[in-house]
């Protein structure tokens, strides 16, 4: 495993998950748990904040892709994320457009540019 | 005579230099303006990571809905069950893989590669020497051995193009991620960096502010 490289996750809809699967991003035996969570519309808050925990604990996830409107339901932990691996990337999804105003990175990145910093 | 060196907003007085106070507000100058011109460097350059991120994330969003119409055409192809979770192995290998280096302290960069045969000591001639010359030559091992399968054969032997563009799509989407990723990583490395400038800067300067 060491020698193969780091993983990437997706947590997201159908589409989403399945486009990446067809990528080649999925991992799926006995032995593991899956890289990657399909929200649906009976997927809880709590199972999708867990699968999102779960992959920030394990050290051979690299990058996280969720679709935006599902990282807004679990913002808090998002945020609380500042780790520099896995890094955590929010996609669009077909019903929500990305809106970089949401963006957990974005937002910190706007927060660097103060009046006085700039003093 | 006296030479010159110190930067243009620090100009040595006529009078001959003062020891003490004088020399040591000269330094605190230098070294103030020092730090604003690492400064200014950093912020352009943070700006210019924030730019080039914005680039990549409106690409990164063109081929995920690219993707998405793919699937969607290859859904009216093959059937609206035939392609969804319910066509997932139920064994999968990565073909995709992270590699994360680390450039400096908590800078990191990511490149996505395609991993090919996994553990090629895993595959062959094991049994070579215990071939079985009765029964049907049996595999048990190649459940672990056997290289990663194409994800498009989930869907059938004979996909229709629109599946093989969707997945295009999306490999281009994982190459655009990691890039994305070490933007941001190098964002975030760069205000850690900038805040750390700042703090010395008010050091150094505790009036300005």
């Amino acid at each position: 495993m060491a020698g193969r490289g780091k993983l990437i996750a997706v947590i997201g809809d159908e589409d989403t998950v399945t486009g990446f699967l067809l990528g080649g991003i999925g991992e799926l035996n006995k032995n593991r748990h899956p890289n990657f969570l399909v929200v649906e519309k009976d997927t809880t808050i709590n199972e999708i904040e867990d699968t999102f925990r779960q992959f920030l604990n394990r050290d051979d996830i690299g990058i996280i892709l969720i679709n935006q409107y599902i990282a807004e339901m679990v913002r808090h932990a998002l945020d609380a994320h500042q780790h520099s691996i896995p890094a955590v990337l929010e996609i669009p999804s077909k019903e929500h457009p990305y809106d970089a105003a949401k963006d957990s990175i974005l937002r910190r990145a706007r927060g660097m540019f103060t009046a006085e910093d700039l003093r | 005579m006296k030479d010159l060196v110190c930067p243009l907003a620090v100009l040595p007085t006529a009078g001959g230099d003062k020891e003490g106070g004088g020399s040591e507000s000269d330094y605190v100058s230098m070294a103030a303006l020092d730090l604003r011109a690492e400064l200014d460097s950093l912020l352009l350059q943070l700006l210019g990571d924030l730019e080039e991120l914005e680039g990549k994330r409106a690409v990164l969003n063109a081929r995920v809905e690219e993707g998405w119409l793919s699937l969607a055409k290859a859904r009216y192809a093959m059937g609206t069950k035939s392609v969804g979770p319910l066509q997932y192995a139920s064994h999968m290998e990565p073909q995709v893989c992270l590699q994360a280096s680390e450039a400096q302290e908590g800078l990191r960069k990511f490149k996505v590669v395609r991993s090919g045969v996994h553990a090629p000591e895993e595959v062959g001639p094991r049994e070579a020497a215990l071939r079985r010359r009765k029964g049907p030559t049996k595999t048990p091992e190649l459940q672990s051995s056997e290289a990663p399968r194409d994800p498009l054969n989930w869907f059938g032997i004979l996909v229709p193009h629109s599946l093989r563009q969707a997945q295009a799509s999306f490999w281009d989407g994982l190459q655009l991620a990691a890039d994305i990723a070490s933007l941001q990583n190098r964002i975030d490395w760069g205000r850690s960096q900038l805040r750390g400038l700042q703090e010395k800067l008010k050091q150094l300067e505790p009036g300005a502010a």
